[in-house]
């Protein structure tokens, strides 16, 4: 045994490990694992300012890490709720890595999430959210309001302010207050509104819906006129593409409306072409 | 951001028994992400069987399209005679090292059957002019690498015009569907002795 | 003379529309030594005199056949050292045609650039015609082909012809005696024999040159074998 460790082996050939001593080990060893919020920062004094030194080469040009940029959302409220509507484009530079991505996350019923930006942080800070979500309603034996389950994100978002997250979100739910659209960045801005796009292709879906948007809209109007939307942007922005996906907050929660392919929908749209 | 990623495309040429394909995407973007139009033709006719597709940054696949036109022209009037796609290979290579240290940034990829034998030709060159001739087939463009991929996996020697025609256009399509700056529909040319085919191909449209 | 005084500036025309300086030209050529060109099926030849004011001069010293690109092969008659500057810009021209397009100058482009040469120096100032009348012979994919380019610029193509002194009996002797359907073999004798119309002294392989264009390229013959065919003249 002296000699194993005197050797720097951690475990024994001869004897298994004992539970309590793994558990010792991991929850030392992933601080996440019992924190959400506690990240690995970069091992220095001051890592928000010395992030700075590590974001460019020796020429000076951005170290960027290449994460999915590329994506069109939106969302808009109306009288029968919100709808929220996505392209499935994951792209690294100009490769294109999925045309199925989920870029819609289901939070809870009452909760939708959409992501732009990196699709790693997204992800990771909606599976955070939920779970504060989720451990509101036990604590208070309600569902959580959108204004709050927006304000954590937010909350989070700007505890890693300038580490380099990059998110672009919408946060849309019905609760007590009615149907409600929230925006949150990663930069920690936070605002409620009738009517975001977010990604690449934002631009463009914001023609599209501006011209078609009244808030007496009927549901099927709606729809289509997200649809119609995305598949706008879809068309224009290299970066966004794939599927098509519509959902809809209403009072008992959200409904997946559609999912449909880009190229199904600009044949029925222009079938003797554009 | 490359230059020659500015406005997005690709080529990929074949050769098949007898003849041989060229096809390339119709995209036309700028700044990378923006699609402004859907029916930007990067394949060109020099001769009655003499193409040359000329992916890379737009305003460049145009002037280098005149400026071809335009040697061609001289040779042929000079001359009495039509060019040989070995020629013209070498004309372009020329025209390309002549801006060595300030290139047009086009990756041209030349397609076509000698004037008199009919013997199937392809060709790529860089931006700089380094010409490679092979036996099967070449590519260009943002899409290249996935081009590559596809083209080793269907190509296979002395295809019929049909074959290659099928075989170049999936090459094509699936190699841009994994390009975010290439697509937007294809154009095919299939040259034979006799006829000249050119099919638009219907593709995705994001 | 009216035409000394149009004759001072070689871009000046006389009055009656001549250009005399280019004249004079064509005079140093006919005083010069003769050349031949003759077209056979499978090939061509050029012969020429080359003789030697001095038994002194040391042989084959100074050559008067060039070859310009494998399959070209260029003869003068008139001033030799402007001779040598065209050889030199015809071979330039040649492989700057090769770099562009990677193949060999068909013979009658070569010819058009050699011939653009001499015409520039017709309407330039501060320089003079040249002095000499070029045969220009090549054999491209199959076909032979022969070529004279004079002073002016101008070029014409040949089954034969003769250029230099005694052109015109030169010339008369080619008519009665060229064939069409001749091999090289007999055009190679037609040519000594049309270079021994009017030769002064005795012809000897040291003192004509001959070159041959076909299907192997352009090549002078070395004297053994000029020797040989010498042998066959009566």
């Amino acid at each position: 045994m002296a000699l194993e460790s005197l050797m720097g082996f951690k475990e024994s050939f001869v004897r298994p490990r004992l539970m309590d001593e793994e558990d010792v080990d991991e929850s030392y060893d992933i601080p996440n694992f019992t924190d959400n919020m506690m990240l690995a920062l970069p091992p220095l004094a001051n890592p928000r300012s010395a992030l700075a030194n590590f974001q460019h080469d020796q020429y000076g040009k951005d170290i960027k890490i290449k994460v999915d940029h590329g994506t069109t959302t939106l969302g808009f409220r109306f009288r029968n709720g919100v709808i929220l509507a996505v392209d499935s484009r994951a792209t690294g530079g100009e490769y294109i890595g999925s045309q199925t991505m989920k870029k819609i996350i289901e939070i809870n019923k009452f909760l939708l999430g959409t992501m732009a930006g990196g699709a790693a942080d997204c992800v990771y800070w909606d599976r955070v959210l939920a779970k504060q979500c989720r451990l509101h309603e036990l604590r208070n034996k309600e569902r959580i309001t959108t204004a709050a389950a927006s304000k954590i994100m937010s909350n989070m978002a700007y505890s890693y302010k300038d580490t380099g997250l990059s998110m672009g979100m919408m946060i849309a739910g019905f609760d007590v207050r009615g149907p409600e659209l929230y925006y949150v960045d990663s930069e920690g801005s936070r605002t409620k509104g009738d009517i975001f796009s977010v990604g690449s292709g934002s631009v463009f879906a914001y023609g599209v819906m501006d011209a078609g948007y009244s808030y007496d809209l009927s549901d099927e109007d709606a729809y289509e006129l997200a649809r119609r939307s995305i598949y706008s942007a879809t068309f224009r922005d290299a970066f966004s593409g794939g599927l098509i996906r519509v959902y809809h907050m209403k009072e008992t929660g959200w409904e997946c409306i559609s999912v449909q392919d880009c190229k199904d929908l600009h044949y029925a749209y222009y079938p003797n072409g554009k | 951001m490359s230059v020659m990623t500015y406005n997005g495309g690709g080529v990929v040429a074949m050769k098949g028994k007898d003849c041989v394909a060229i096809a390339c995407d119709l995209r036309f973007g700028v700044n990378r992400s923006m699609t402004l139009a859907t029916d930007f033709e990067k394949v060109f006719q020099f001769g009655p069987h003499l193409f040359c597709g000329l992916p890379g940054l737009a305003t460049d696949t145009l002037t280098v399209r005149d400026k071809l036109k335009f040697r061609l022209n001289m040779y042929e009037l000079k001359e009495d005679r039509k060019m040989s796609p070995k020629v013209f290979t070498s004309m372009l290579s020329n025209l390309l090292y002549e801006r060595r240290f300030g290139p047009f940034f086009v990756e041209p990829v030349i397609a076509g059957l000698h004037p008199k034998t009919f013997e199937p030709y392809v060709c790529s060159m860089d931006l700089i002019g380094c010409p490679e001739q092979p036996e099967d087939f070449v590519v260009s463009g943002t899409c290249s690498p996935q081009l590559y991929g596809m083209c080793e996996a269907l190509y296979e020697p002395n295809l019929e015009p049909d074959d290659l025609y099928e075989t170049i256009s999936q090459a094509l399509v699936n190699a841009f569907d994994r390009d975010a700056l290439s697509g937007w529909g294809a154009s095919v040319y299939i040259i034979q002795k006799d006829k000249i085919t050119h099919k638009t191909v219907k593709t995705r449209m994001d | 003379m009216g035409s000394e005084r149009y004759s001072f500036s070689l871009t000046t025309f006389s009055p009656s529309g001549k250009l005399v300086q280019i004249e004079y030209a064509l005079a140093a050529v006919s005083a010069g030594a003769p050349s031949i060109g003759i077209k056979a099926q499978n090939g061509v030849v050029l012969a020429t005199e080359n003789k030697f004011k001095s038994i002194l001069y040391e042989e084959h010293s100074i050559k008067k056949i060039e070859m310009i690109e494998e399959h070209i092969g260029m003869v003068y008659s008139g001033m030799g050292p402007d001779y040598r500057l065209l050889v030199k810009r015809a071979r330039k021209l040649a492989q700057q045609y090769k770099l562009v397009y990677g193949q060999r100058i068909p013979t009658p482009q070569l010819v058009q650039k050699v011939a653009m040469v001499m015409q520039e120096y017709t309407q330039s100032g501060g320089v003079r015609p040249f002095g000499v009348s070029l045969l220009i012979c090549g054999w491209d994919e199959g076909v032979p082909t022969l070529f004279q380019c004079d002073p002016s610029g101008a070029y014409f193509a040949w089954k034969a012809t003769a250029m230099g002194k005694n052109f015109i009996n030169g010339k008369t002797f080619l008519e009665k005696r060229y064939i069409e359907t001749q091999d090289i073999e007999d055009a190679v004798h037609t040519a000594i024999l049309t270079l021994k119309e009017g030769f002064e002294g005795q012809m000897t392989s040291d003192n004509i040159e001959v070159g041959i264009c076909d299907e192997n390229g352009f090549r002078v013959l070395d004297p053994n074998s000029v020797k040989d065919y010498l042998a066959n003249i009566p």
